[in-house]
């Protein structure tokens, strides 16, 4: 009887535990054999996991496009590594790509991890290509490997405010962030933008990040009536918690909200609670032969999210740089990166002086569980719905 | 004067989230003086078998109260058989160690089942069927969820059961006498390891009804959701006096309305701040928690 009850316990515990492993041999292996390693950081674990991943399944994608192509220099292997958007974290997972001898690493994530990652890669001579942080400071350290792939936050902000002002014509907005380096530094870039443009800020809010309850700041929100309300969350799984509460209190405000919330996990979550809202995202033409490429072989990885596409052309335009070089040598390959212009599948890929591709921010909407274009901030004008 | 009760309301619905799972806190330490950081995750897998249980049901075709209710019995039962299961095979071998000895393995146990959760239900948020519980209603300006009115009934429902378990029935008084003495208790044909172990699935029972309810109020859960929510409970659980039943209820209550209040009138930057800083200033003129933690009647 004891021994049963012993046995029984102890399949109980197993219960909590008793799938998921099995995977990762593979990856191991083909890393034995590569002629190019690059690595990808981004959270893998944690509350930003969803993101992290994308970044992660964007490079694989371009690995597998791109293998046949390397010749001798290949094949590419990926060393993925997990920051949980943690600096710390972030730093030592990047001194254990050095040690791996990874050339180049695509990520991270969160704009915190990235900044302080960059300086022990950087001194490594190891290329840094970030597909998501968009705060402004992850290219103006000056560093000569650091490149970023998608937009960047004072173009985002000036983008967001236009909209509020131009197009949805408020007058007064209430901010919210959740004090991070990328979401508060925007919300800051659209609180003293909106001052300059007659837009009055009615308040400005800082939630924790992780937090789930929201009850508290959204009936200030709501007693302030403002005619937009600015979502400056991390990421998605952040802000369908507040959408959910949000439609549970009645606010009927308009919601503008950035391109972290961009993700396929936003409508899982939320669900009807997230129609309707705005977001500032880089215009992407999902029509384009580059696009549908990476669309297809992403397929198996399931729906791309946020910066999927970003990551594949991060890694696409690293790997096309080194074919150009005919070696790894990170001067070459600085060279040959400069000189590229292709079309990627998330935009036209054309690297500046200071690492960054531009900007191409527009106004998309939630519409019927789908992200959909609406505003184009360079003309003012709706798209086709 | 709306803000105020909006506010109000919105706190009373947290706290008695924090309240039920401080229980669990409070009701092991009463007992064995041990605090169980396994508990938050005891709530997390509540919490998911709550999401896969409900989900199963909708898509049956269920109404959605009969799923609610089945979902709670069974998860409930899961949570107490799963604490049954790690305080057999992990505390009860170490009960005649040092106290430090059983904490960390309170520690480690807390580590395994969060990353036990995330190996089997992923690092995603998982999302809980939509509103099965919609809609809401007006009290001077005030506005309240039916979700907000589920979460407090059921609070106060299983408040109040465990009130009539503890203080009416045999049961309940072999706890507090167990509580009070183990040796005396078992003396007396109490059987001491038993009680223990009904008071592990008590806690985590209720554990399980907060995690569903959190679930189905946020929307979504996650793997690691139990570590914040424990750490709040658990200060709840000191507040209120530690081992005390009814110190935990209003600890619980206190932390979501002082949470509440301060994110609403002073800055949701510093909601977890202010509830600290009570915490400490109860404790610095009350070393005992509100309630105290050595009123023997009330004790488990």
């Amino acid at each position: 009887m004891k021994r049963a009850l012993y046995f029984l316990s102890l399949l109980l515990l197993v219960s909590v535990v008793a799938t998921g492993c099995g995977e990762k041999k593979e990856e191991k292996k083909a890393a034995a054999v590569a002629g190019i390693k690059i690595g990808s950081l981004g959270p893998l674990t944690g509350q930003y996991a969803a993101d992290g991943n994308d970044i992660k399944n964007g490079v694989l994608a371009a690995i597998e496009v791109m293998n046949p192509e390397m010749g001798a220099l290949g094949p590419v292997a990926l060393q993925p590594e997990d920051d949980a958007c943690d600096p710390r974290q972030a730093v030592a997972a990047a001194n254990k790509l050095i040690s791996e001898k990874v050339t180049a690493v695509i990520g991270a994530y969160c704009s915190s991890a990235t900044i302080p990652a960059a300086e022990p890669l950087m001194a490594a001579k190891i290329f840094m290509i970030t597909p998501a942080s968009t705060n402004e400071k992850v290219t103006e350290s000056g560093h000569k490997f650091m490149f970023r792939t998608c937009g960047r936050d004072d173009d985002q902000s000036k983008a967001a405010v236009k909209f509020m002002t131009d197009h949805l014509k408020a007058k007064g907005v209430y901010i919210v962030d959740d004090k991070t380096t990328y979401s508060q530094g925007l919300a800051d870039n659209v609180e003293k933008l909106s001052a300059s443009s007659g837009l009055k800020v009615l308040g400005h809010e800082h939630v924790n990040q992780g937090d789930k309850d929201f009850s508290a700041v959204l009936t200030k929100v709501k007693a302030a009536k403002p005619d937009v309300f600015y979502v400056s969350l991390q990421n998605s799984a952040a802000a369908a918690p507040m959408l959910i509460q949000i439609a549970r209190m009645g606010i009927k405000t308009k919601i503008l909200a950035q391109d972290a919330v961009y993700h396929p996990q936003l409508m899982e979550l939320a669900k009807k609670d997230a129609e309707g809202v705005y977001l500032t995202f880089g215009y992407t033409d999902k029509e384009t032969p580059a696009y549908k490429k990476f669309a297809e072989t992403y397929k198996k990885f399931g729906e791309p999210g946020a910066y999927s596409a970003y990551a594949y052309d991060s890694a696409i335009a690293y790997l096309k740089a080194v074919k150009a070089a005919g070696s790894t040598d990170p001067e070459k390959v600085k060279a040959e990166l400069m000189k590229l212009d292709f079309a990627g599948a998330s935009k036209q890929i054309k690297y500046k002086e200071n690492g960054d591709s531009g900007s191409n921010y527009v106004i998309q909407v939630v519409k019927d569980g789908k992200f959909d274009n609406f505003w184009n901030p360079e003309n003012g004008q709706l798209y086709k719905q | 004067m709306e803000v105020f009760l909006q506010q109000l309301v919105n706190g009373i619905t947290l706290g008695g989230v924090y309240a039920l799972v401080a229980l669990g806190y409070t009701m092991v330490y009463g007992i064995i003086q041990l605090i169980n950081f396994a508990h938050g995750e005891i709530f997390a897998a509540g919490g998911y078998m709550g999401v896969i249980l409900i989900s199963w049901m909708v898509a049956q075709g269920y109404p959605p109260f009969v799923c609610l209710g089945v979902a709670l019995a069974l998860a409930m039962g899961y949570c107490a058989l799963l604490a049954m299961a790690v305080e057999k095979l992990v505390y009860k071998p170490l009960r005649s160690s040092s106290r430090l000895s059983v904490l960390l393995s309170a520690l480690g146990m807390s580590i395994f089942l969060q990353n036990g959760l995330m190996l089997t239900q992923g690092v995603y948020d998982r999302a809980y069927p939509g509103e099965m519980v919609q809609g809401g209603f007006e009290i001077g300006g005030a506005m309240v969820s039916y979700m907000q009115v589920v979460i407090v009934g059921v609070t106060v429902f299983l408040l109040v059961a465990l009130n009539g378990l503890v203080f009416r029935t045999r049961i309940g008084k072999a706890m507090r006498a167990t509580a009070q003495d183990k040796t005396m208790s078992a003396l007396v044909g109490i059987n001491a390891s038993r009680i223990i172990s009904l008071t592990f699935a008590i806690g985590a029972a209720l554990a399980c009804a907060a995690g569903i309810m959190v679930g189905m109020y946020y929307g979504s859960v996650r793997y690691d959701m139990g570590f914040v929510l424990g750490v709040k409970a658990f200060s709840a659980a000191v507040l209120g006096g530690i081992g005390n039943i009814t110190g935990a209820m209003l600890g619980g209550l206190v932390i979501g309305i002082i949470e509440v209040f301060a994110a609403g009138y002073i800055s949701s930057e510093y909601k977890d701040v202010f509830a600290f800083i009570i915490l400490i200033a109860v404790l610095y003129f009350r070393p005992t928690g509100i309630m105290g933690e050595n009123v023997d009647d009330t004790r488990v």
